[in-house]
């Protein structure tokens, strides 16, 4: 899980979940609490599901929110 | 006088050639074939001349190798020299192979020479120093002549140039020079910029190399029994650091048992990354180790099990090699533990 | 647009009776600096030293550098820094040459902050060694961020371009002894001998991504983590619009002494109308996010496209994260047809062995290289230190550490020290001064 995709891509990592930003990647602290679980909660259970994809490429998985 | 050791094969020393290349490794005392030349450029004495055929070191190569280390246990010497190899294949990569294990065992520098297509350069030229060769034997002497004054250099204790300046293969080890002539990086970069715009040929002082590919891991099957780790390169620990990570440039790493803890609370675990403004990830440490949200997944039964520690290190700064040796000792830990999975966040 | 920059060649700096300058001598009285830097209440401790080139003097640890300027029609050198905010690039500056004054820390040091020699072999490492630097030693009353890693250091910042002005107010009303030019016709007014030429942009991004506020590079006194990429004349950039901020590892900095001469923008005045048609700066800026990062670099494709850039140069204030915006911006600029050069530093490791950018395309095929922020640099004790040495090893500046099993700490008990590049102040000169390079070995 990384903000920035194009250096995961560069070093060759396969299964990638977008975070928001480099100091915060799971909660913008500009954001209520429940906000920031929810994202949280939600990204990382992305990342989860990705484990038990079956890719061929390097994969950058979409998220909602 | 320093010594070297020379390695040719089993056809410049003229025993044979594709009807004697299961040539058993042999060593004799004093000189053989291109050994002449070589003893006659290199400051150094030629002691010995290892001779080995190349079908034997490429279908035996752990046994040729040890034998040929064996040989030379007994012998002191300064330098390794191998080949020239031109654009034979198995020699260049026979070439490759012992001096990467000469090197390696006796710490010493070990050189030979191949054609850029000979197959042994991509093979080696990481490890040891490859000159460009010439494609057939008719460049011999020339060769064995840039082998030798490179080597010469080495043996007088003095500086050797870049890739370019001593014309071997590039081993992907980059370091700053100062330029002679003293041009500024603006100006080189504006008659860059000229030769482009002008469609002329320029050189970049940085070439793309090519990227690294991992192997792609099998999916899990069943995650509600996998056992799940958490790994970041974000620089959350303990706020005490009791491993004492660098806040960059970081060699260590630190593993902290989260198995009683619902989140990591502020105060108690902060950031210790230099790259980035802590404040966010001081205030709430879920927000790069997100371990609430796990246990969430625990409850759910989403996730078997979350694995009792988390491991973090830090990623500004670090080295790819230190990067990828704590990479490799964590990922011994993980597999020793039964980890099925890994989120690994960056920041 | 027409700067005049008069220059004033400073051949020796002393402490004297009377603050005045003659026959190239720049005489301080230091009594009546010191209450001037003083008028400053944060200010808590304060002295001034020199150091010349080929000393044996070390100086650490340096927050900022700024070449003392005035300008004779009363407006301020660095407006929205030091008085009120005008615009800049037009008109006369008056600069004494040769001379920097140094920001320099009485005890702490912060992560951006980095070291001097100024003689022996470890003047090689920064341009700074070859000018006569005038030391502002302060410590200031920021309690807060006192053993803070990341610091502002504000005060002393701010005391280095007050007394930059303060000492270019003695030229003020002097004949300069030489006076360089530089004029840009509007783009659209151009001699059509000049316009036929091919056109670049210099897009420049400082470094701006501490999202608190008073970390970063300012332009016009305004902080850059806030702000999109607008066109800036080249003379804004060499008239005190920009202040360098204080987050970035020391080598990789561009403080205000380099926004000030910046060699990138000088060399492209060289080829104007020779062989390129030199049509301004892309102001950018370096962000923490992608979204931001992406943002930035569709508004400096945008603006390269519809201003006519045939070719553009792109140059970073910072390694690492950094390089992502780098990366993506000369990508962006090649995507819509402009070709394009970079000239960054590296991170290619102590061993040389890591990949050199963090983000990688084939696309930047054109690149210029400073340095490697992470070689080791092993130096001999120094026989003065003008600050504290221990900064060095003790407060988390970049390239220097307190603890290592194999290496030791940074500062060794006899004065000897080693550290990474990174904390060279200005070390990889990437504003284009840089005389290093990157080789394969």
């Amino acid at each position: 899980m990384c903000n920035l995709v194009p250096v995961a891509l560069t070093v060759g990592a396969n299964r990638i979940v977008p975070t928001i930003s480099i100091p915060y990647p799971l909660g913008d602290p500009l954001t209520p609490k429940e906000q920031q679980y929810k994202l949280r909660y939600h990204r990382v259970g992305v990342a989860l599901d990705a484990l038990t994809t079956e890719i061929e490429d390097q994969t950058v998985f979409k998220v909602k929110f | 006088m320093k010594k070297a050791v020379h390695y040719i094969n089993q056809f410049f020393a003229g025993i044979g050639g594709e009807e004697m290349a299961d040539y058993k490794p042999e060593i004799r005392e004093g000189l053989v074939g291109p050994s002449l030349a070589l003893n006659s450029m290199i400051d150094a004495e030629v002691t010995h001349t290892i001779i080995c055929g190349d079908n034997f070191m490429g279908t035996h190569t752990d046994e040729a190798v040890e034998e040929i280390l064996k040989f030379l246990e007994g012998i002191d010497f300064d330098i390794f020299i191998a080949g020239p190899a031109f654009n034979a294949g198995r020699y260049g990569v026979a070439c490759g192979t012992i001096c990467k294990a000469v090197k390696e065992k006796f710490n010493v520098e070990a050189i030979t020479s191949m054609n850029e297509e000979n197959p042994g350069v991509d093979m080696f030229k990481k490890d040891i120093y490859i000159f460009k060769g010439g494609k057939s034997a008719a460049k011999l002497r020339d060769d064995v002549k840039k082998m030798a004054d490179f080597a010469n250099k080495i043996l007088n204790g003095k500086k050797t140039g870049s890739a370019d300046e001593e014309g071997f293969f590039e081993r992907g080890i980059r370091s700053q020079v100062w330029l002679d002539d003293k041009k500024t990086a603006a100006r080189r970069g504006v008659e860059m910029l000229i030769k482009k715009l002008n469609n002329e040929e320029f050189v970049t002082e940085l070439p793309i190399p090519k990227q690294d590919r991992v192997d792609i891991a099998h999916p899990i099957k069943d995650l509600s029994k996998a056992n799940i780790a958490l790994v970041t390169t974000g620089g959350i620990v303990p706020v005490e650091n009791p491993d004492r990570i660098q806040s960059a440039s970081a060699t260590r790493w630190g593993k902290y048992d989260i198995s009683n803890l619902e989140r990591l609370e502020s105060g108690v675990y902060k950031t210790i990354h230099a790259g980035f403004d802590p404040a966010a990830a001081d205030a709430d440490p879920n927000v790069i180790l997100p371990l609430d949200v796990m246990k969430e997944y625990l409850r759910e039964g989403k996730i078997g099990k979350l694995h009792k520690y988390f491991y973090s290190t830090v990623g500004t700064g670090t080295t790819q090699k230190e990067a990828s040796r704590m990479g490799k000792e964590i990922v011994e830990e993980l597999k020793k533990d039964k980890v099925d999975g890994v989120i690994l966040v960056s920041t | 647009m027409k700067l005049e920059i008069g220059n004033f060649y400073v051949k020796d700096v002393l402490f004297g009776e009377e603050t005045s300058y003659k026959d190239g001598i720049l005489t301080i009285n230091k009594e009546d600096a010191l209450a001037f830097i003083k008028e400053d209440e944060h200010i808590t401790d304060v002295d001034i030293e020199i150091a010349k080139p080929g000393e044996n003097t070390r100086i650490v640890p340096v927050k900022e550098a700024v070449e003392p300027r005035v300008r004779p029609d009363g407006r301020s050198t660095f407006p929205g820094v030091t008085g009120e905010l005008e615009a800049c690039g037009n008109g006369r500056v008056h600069a004494l040459k040769g001379v920097s004054v140094l920001g320099v820390g009485m005890h702490y040091g912060s992560f951006g902050d980095g070291l001097i020699d100024m003689g022996g072999e470890g003047a090689k490492y920064t341009l700074f060694s070859q000018l006569i630097n005038i030391c502002i030693v302060a410590d200031t009353d920021e309690e807060f961020e006192r053993f803070e890693q990341q610091k502002k250091n504000r005060a002393i910042r701010w005391a280095t371009h007050r007394f930059a002005e303060y000492l270019g107010n003695i030229v003020k009303e002097m004949d300069p002894e030489t006076i360089d030019v530089f004029e840009l016709d509007p783009i659209l007014k151009r001699e059509e001998n000049v316009s036929k030429l091919p056109s670049v942009v210099l897009v420049m991004q400082p470094q701006s991504q501490m999202e608190e506020l008073g970390y970063n590079d300012l332009v016009y006194g305004w902080d850059m983590n806030k702000y999109l990429p607008t066109f800036m004349h080249p003379n804004e950039v060499l008239d005190g619009a920009l202040i360098s901020g204080s987050f970035m590892p020391a080598s990789s900095k561009w403080s205000t002494y380099d926004f000030q001469n910046f060699p990138t923008i000088k060399e492209l005045y060289k080829e104007h109308g020779k062989s390129i048609n030199f049509l301004g700066v892309i102001m950018s800026n370096l962000n923490v996010s992608l979204e931001q990062k992406k943002r930035s670099s569709i508004f400096v494709a945008q603006m390269a496209k519809s201003l006519g850039a045939d070719g553009a140069i792109v140059t970073e204030e910072g390694y690492g994260n950094p390089d992502a915006d780098y990366i993506m911006c000369i990508r962006a600029l090649e995507d819509v047809g402009v070709k394009t050069v970079g000239i960054s530093n590296e991170c290619t490791g102590r061993d040389g062995a890591s990949q050199p950018l963090v983000t990688l395309d084939e696309k930047a095929d054109a690149l210029v290289s400073t340095g490697n922020v992470s070689e080791l640099i092993e130096l001999p004790k120094a026989d003065r230190v003008i600050g504290e040495l221990e900064a060095l090893a003790r407060d988390g500046l970049s390239g220097g550490w307190s603890y290592d099993e194999i290496l030791g700490p940074s500062v060794r008990e006899d004065g000897s020290i080693i550290m990474e590049n990174n904390a060279m102040f200005c070390g990889d000169g990437i504003s284009g001064g840089s005389i290093k390079t990157m080789k394969e070995f």
